[in-house]
């Protein structure tokens, strides 16, 4: 062995270096190769900044501010008149990159003032053009709202931003159904009170009236006459305070803010609850705290309903009413309120609120919970052990899954707008989710910022995202889902890296983005890592995949080498230790245990497939005879088809019982209702209950009523069969006309 | 298990009803009148579908089929000549939560009533309307209507009708937004059921023709198909009729039809030989003209008071 690959060996297995090769990678600024690209986020087109809105659908409460762009300008280059359309596209380009390097830079606030202060940047370079054309521009944006850019505080910010859009739905409908009882009721004790003795005074009367007709009724005499009529349904005084019960606990409910056109007579109602929390005790103990009140409520709107259709029975539902909610109430009673939602921080999650945690999602209860991870490469406590990375974070994710009825979803904070319509999915589902959501906002341990971070550990396996909704179906392949990862069939994503060579060639190699490219990224590992001068580059350095993929025996004679660039984005070789290595190895198993749930070489399946392939091979030997040819099957002949016109009659099977000629009957399925028989002899001939006729007594009337019966009948469902008594005269005539209907 | 209390309750609420409790006074219509037979299905499906009388409206025009109101023991409204549709829309659109029925008769739809007819398909509102055809003015003692055959000898027309007979379920094909289109005969009462239980079901305008035998001044007009079960043409599918074992004896000729398909709905439709019986059109995607523009607000007394006043105040003189 060459003495160059000797010391990378030994770096390799120790992740020491005895001389000054290989050299310490600290200070070079590198970065993947693959990320040489996302040197300048300004500069590049994609889902960031967001613009968080206050109004339009729940989904577009959230939109991106290149979406918003194209958008405009497809509007206005669409438009009539505009043969500037090239112009107007490259000033919107311009004008949005603009606006993005502002917030890039650290612009907080709303997109109108964003947008002044980008024109007012171009304006001041000249680059602005003419000013109609930005007004015009100007005009075909109809959004606004907040920017967010992607860091620390997104996560939070987005999903509260769901979940405020999700709750103001669900409080317009709670509301509406809220000002309906209490009217409803309302009129019931209203109408109550016209009918009391009060109701009827000649000066209620009066007062009913108005003025302009005050003098032209006598309202004594009125109120008189009308005392005389007794209302016939009594009202009871238990269901006037019953009603009156209703209403005030209507009225003074605090889990949603109080209708604003109800606000007349609904007194001083309390402020509303709080439904937002920062750690999951304080929801849990909240909660707790407001189920009696809201099982009033519930109780309330039950039973208001049972009282506006009538159908409230005191001897049947008062019973019934009063263990209301003693077994708790169920999910679907629950999802009509707010939901919980708590957002918290990994890097709390200690002790009692890991278990509280546990414990709000195991409990069924309607609490959302944001989990935030910023650092899913904190050293193992126990130092030189394993990383930890994302094993602690996942493991809740994970363990959410095992609870079955958790909806759950993982994702960078990367890719939050485009995981958009599962937190709204988790959002307005009854029962607990947790999202748990890697911000990249590591910190000071990592040059590049939030949205590469967080897109490299997806990218990596690092920080997978899937999604498992409990709603969606029965089993694992309807619930869980993985799609949102590059290249789910592989263990790392591969991607191609171009770059030019000292001879100015262009050059294309597939990179596979591991692990190992990610912790490259952590100042914190970078002792695990080496760089390998140009003059020293050999063909014992091989990919960090492949070098996975090998089994070693013995000394290694190659070693795991990554490509990143510096800031200069000049191509380095590094080595990485058999440390990251082992990382990598462990990442790749949590990944293919994900991608068994998700179906994705299932080594149940495999095995089957493997087994049965197996036997049909032996089977295969067994018959074939040695000299024949293989033979295509032919296909079986085809179904014989049903005659183009007509399908065939139902099968004959089940068609009635045989009736014998003689027998007296109606075909009863067959009556068309049409009172003539019935006419004739309505004892003889009877409906049964679905008002088709039978013979109800043969004896209630005579044979020649029966033949004329058939005869009027117009689907000729009567037989009149053979008569009953012989001595009926001119049965002979009866008889031969009787034979029609045999 | 929690078992929920409002779970009970609904149980407890399940309410029995028998025929009876939709009947209500004894018809007038003649005996062997196909409106008994309509009205024996009718009454079964309230029973078997368990509607509330009190939730449930029956609305007609004039004519003797428009009688029909009276003797559902449910709310009705026996309207004006040719209003049966609107007035029924009406209904419908202040209170959404009722199950409306509409009864109507060839000259109270096909001649008066016409242009409601046409609107009513168009605005889909999920009503369920019956057709009565006896292609004649019963009430009004025999005057030709737009269904009578050609050559129908009646008051109106004694050398006999020059027109020949509109088509109401062409027509009713033919109209935008149509979204159920059935035809039953009142002599076969089973698939005269099944077809007011689909077009019950259905959500949006289902209409139903119901060819109907007036014994007294048509007496012979559909002798030719009452007496040759082959001139009726049951449309079965998976998606439609499930004729049964014993209706398949009797009524041999049937036809596969996929009521999704329009175009083959109104080819059948325009068979003048044989009268095929079953669900021609059924889509249930038409949106309905109340899911549309139903009102978010609520009928307090405030908005009324209000609304009223700004009407008032149109004719407000102002100083
Ligand atoms: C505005 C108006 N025009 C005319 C009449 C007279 N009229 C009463 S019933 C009727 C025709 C009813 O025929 P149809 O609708 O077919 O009902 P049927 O009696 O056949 O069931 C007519 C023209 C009326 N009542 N009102
Ligand atoms: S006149 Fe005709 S439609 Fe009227 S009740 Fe008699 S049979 Fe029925
Ligand atoms: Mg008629």
């Amino acid at each position: 062995m060459e003495a160059d690959t000797q010391a990378h060996v030994a770096f390799f297995l120790t992740g020491r270096r005895t001389d000054a090769e290989p050299e310490p990678v600290e200070g070079l600024g590198l970065r993947p190769a693959l990320l040489a690209g996302y040197r300048d986020l300004a500069a590049l087109r994609y889902d960031f900044p967001l613009v968080l809105t206050a109004r339009g659908g729940e989904l577009e409460r959230v939109q991106s501010l290149s979406a918003i762009f194209d958008e405009a300008l497809t509007r206005v280059c669409t438009g009539a008149g505009a043969a500037d359309a090239a112009a107007l596209r490259h000033l919107g380009l311009r004008l949005e990159r603009e606006i993005r390097g502002l917030v890039v830079g650290g612009f907080r606030g709303l997109l109108s003032a964003a947008w002044s202060a980008a024109a007012a940047a171009m304006e001041s370079k000249g680059e602005a053009g003419p000013a109609d054309r930005l007004r015009r521009l100007r005009a075909a944006v109809t959004v606004e709202g907040e920017l967010a850019d992607c860091d620390e505080a997104l996560p939070a910010r987005l999903v509260r931003h769901a979940w405020a859009a999700v709750q103001s739905r669900k409080a317009a409908s709670f509301q509406r159904r809220l000002e309906r009882l209490v009217l409803r009721l309302g009129e019931i004790l209203e109408a109550d009170f016209e009918r009391s003795e009060a109701g009827r005074s000649a000066a209620r009367l009066k007062a009913s009236v108005g003025g302009g007709f005050a003098g032209a009724f006598d309202f004594d005499s009125l109120s008189r006459t009308l005392a005389t009529a007794r209302p016939r349904v009594a009202f009871s005084e238990s269901r006037r305070r019953r009603i009156s019960d209703l209403l005030a606990t209507l009225r003074s409910q605090r889990f949603f803010s109080a209708p604003k056109s109800g606000g007349a007579d609904s007194g001083v109602a309390e402020k509303p609850f709080e439904f937002q929390f920062a750690s999951c005790g304080e929801a849990l103990a909240s909660l707790r705290g407001r189920m009696p009140a809201l099982v009033a409520l519930a109780r309330a709107i039950v039973v208001a309903e049972l009282e506006i259709e009538g159908l409230y029975s005191e001897a049947r539902h008062d019973g019934l009413f009063r263990g209301f909610g003693d077994n708790g109430l169920d999910p679907q009673d629950l999802a009509a309120f707010p939901d919980y939602l708590v957002c918290v921080n990994a890097s709390c999650l200690h002790g009692d609120e890991h278990a509280q945690l546990l414990e709000v999602l195991s409990s069924g209860l309607p609490i959302k919970v944001l989990l935030q991870i910023d650092d899913i490469l904190e050293e193992s406590p126990y130092g030189e052990g394993n990383l930890t990375t994302g094993t602690r974070s996942r493991q809740v994710a994970s363990m959410a899954m095992g609870l079955n009825e958790v909806y759950v979803l993982q994702a960078p904070a990367s890719h939050l707008y485009r995981f958009r319509e599962p937190i709204l999915r988790g959002l307005r589902l009854a029962g607990p989710a947790l999202f748990s959501v890697y911000s990249g906002a590591s910190g000071a341990t990592s040059d590049l910022p939030p949205y590469v971070l967080a897109a490299a550990a997806l990218e990596s396996r690092a920080f997978p995202a899937f999604a498992y909704d409990p709603s969606a179906g029965p089993n694992w392949a309807s619930r869980f889902t993985l799609e949102a990862n590059p290249r789910l069939e592989l263990d790392w994503p591969v991607q191609p890296l171009v770059y030019e060579d000292e001879q100015h060639q262009r050059v294309t190699v597939d990179l596979a983005f591991t692990l190992v490219d990610f912790v490259a990224c952590d100042r914190r590992y970078a002792r695990h890592l080496a760089r390998v001068p140009r003059a020293k580059w050999n063909s014992h350095l091989i990919p960090v995949d492949e070098a996975l993929s090998r089994e070693r025996k013995g000394l290694p004679d190659s070693v795991p080498c990554l490509w990143m660039v510096d800031e200069r984005d000049v191509l380095q070789r590094v080595l990485a230790d058999e440390r990251l290595l082992r990382e990598a190895r462990r990442c790749r198993e949590m990944w293919h245990s994900l991608q068994e749930l998700a179906g994705v070489h299932n080594s149940h399946a495999e095995a089957l497939l493997a087994r049965e392939r197996r036997a049909w091979e032996a089977r295969a030997q067994q018959e074939l005879p040695a000299a024949v040819p293989i033979v295509t099957v032919a296909s079986a002949p085809a179904p014989a088809s049903s005659s183009a016109r007509g399908v065939a009659p139902a099968a004959e099977a089940n068609a009635g019982p045989e009736r014998s000629p003689d027998e007296s009957y109606i075909e009863t399925q067959r009556c068309s209702t049409c009172n003539e028989c019935t006419n004739i002899n309505n004892k003889m001939f009877a409906y049964d209950s679905n008002k088709q006729a039978y013979i109800a007594d043969l004896d209630a009337g005579t044979y020649a009523q029966l033949v004329e019966a058939a005869e009027s009948c117009q689907v000729a469902a009567i037989h009149p069969g053979k008569p009953r008594n012989p001595r009926e005269p001119d049965l002979d005539a009866l008889q031969k006309r009787a034979a029609a209907f045999r | 298990m929690t078992t929920n209390a409002t779970e009970c309750l609904l149980q407890l609420c399940d309410e029995q009803f028998q025929l009876e409790d939709y009947q209500s006074g004894v018809p007038r219509w003649c005996s062997g009148c196909g409106d008994n037979a309509i009205l024996a299905a009718v009454q079964r499906l309230c029973r078997d579908e368990a509607l509330r009388p009190e939730k449930t409206v029956f609305v007609s025009g004039i004519g003797c089929s428009s009688r029909f109101p009276h003797y559902m023991k449910t709310y009705g409204f026996h309207g004006i000549h040719g209003r049966a549709l609107p007035v029924a829309e009406g209904v419908k659109m202040a209170r959404p939560d009722l199950t409306v029925f509409v009864n109507t008769g060839d000259g109270d739809c096909c001649s008066i009533g016409a242009a409601h007819w046409i609107h009513a398909i168009r605005y889909n509102m999920n009503l369920t309307v019956f057709l009565h055809d006896n292609q004649i003015y019963g009430l009004t003692k025999k005057q030709a209507s737009p269904t009578s055959p050609i050559g129908t000898k009646s008051n109106t027309t004694p050398r006999g009708s020059y027109l020949e007979a509109l088509n109401p379920v062409s027509v009713t094909l033919g109209v935008q937004n149509v979204s159920f289109v059935a035809q039953a005969v009142d002599w076969i009462p089973e698939v005269l059921f099944d077809i007011v239980k689909a077009a019950y079901h259905h959500r949006g305008l289902s209409f139903v023709r119901i060819v109907q035998r007036c014994p007294e001044w048509l007496p012979k007009s559909f002798d030719p198909w009452l007496h040759d079960p082959n001139r009726v043409q049951i449309l079965a599918h998976a998606n439609g009729l499930h004729p049964s074992a014993a209706l398949s004896r009797t009524y041999k000729n049937q036809l596969e039809h996929d009521p999704s398909n329009i175009h083959r709905a109104r080819e059948l439709a325009g068979d003048s030989v044989n009268i095929p019986v079953g669900i021609l059109y059924r889509n249930p995607e038409v949106p309905c003209y109340e899911d549309l523009i139903r009102p978010d607000l609520l009928r307090t007394p405030e908005l009324t008071r209000s609304v009223l006043d700004s009407e008032m105040d149109k004719y407000t003189i102002w100083p």
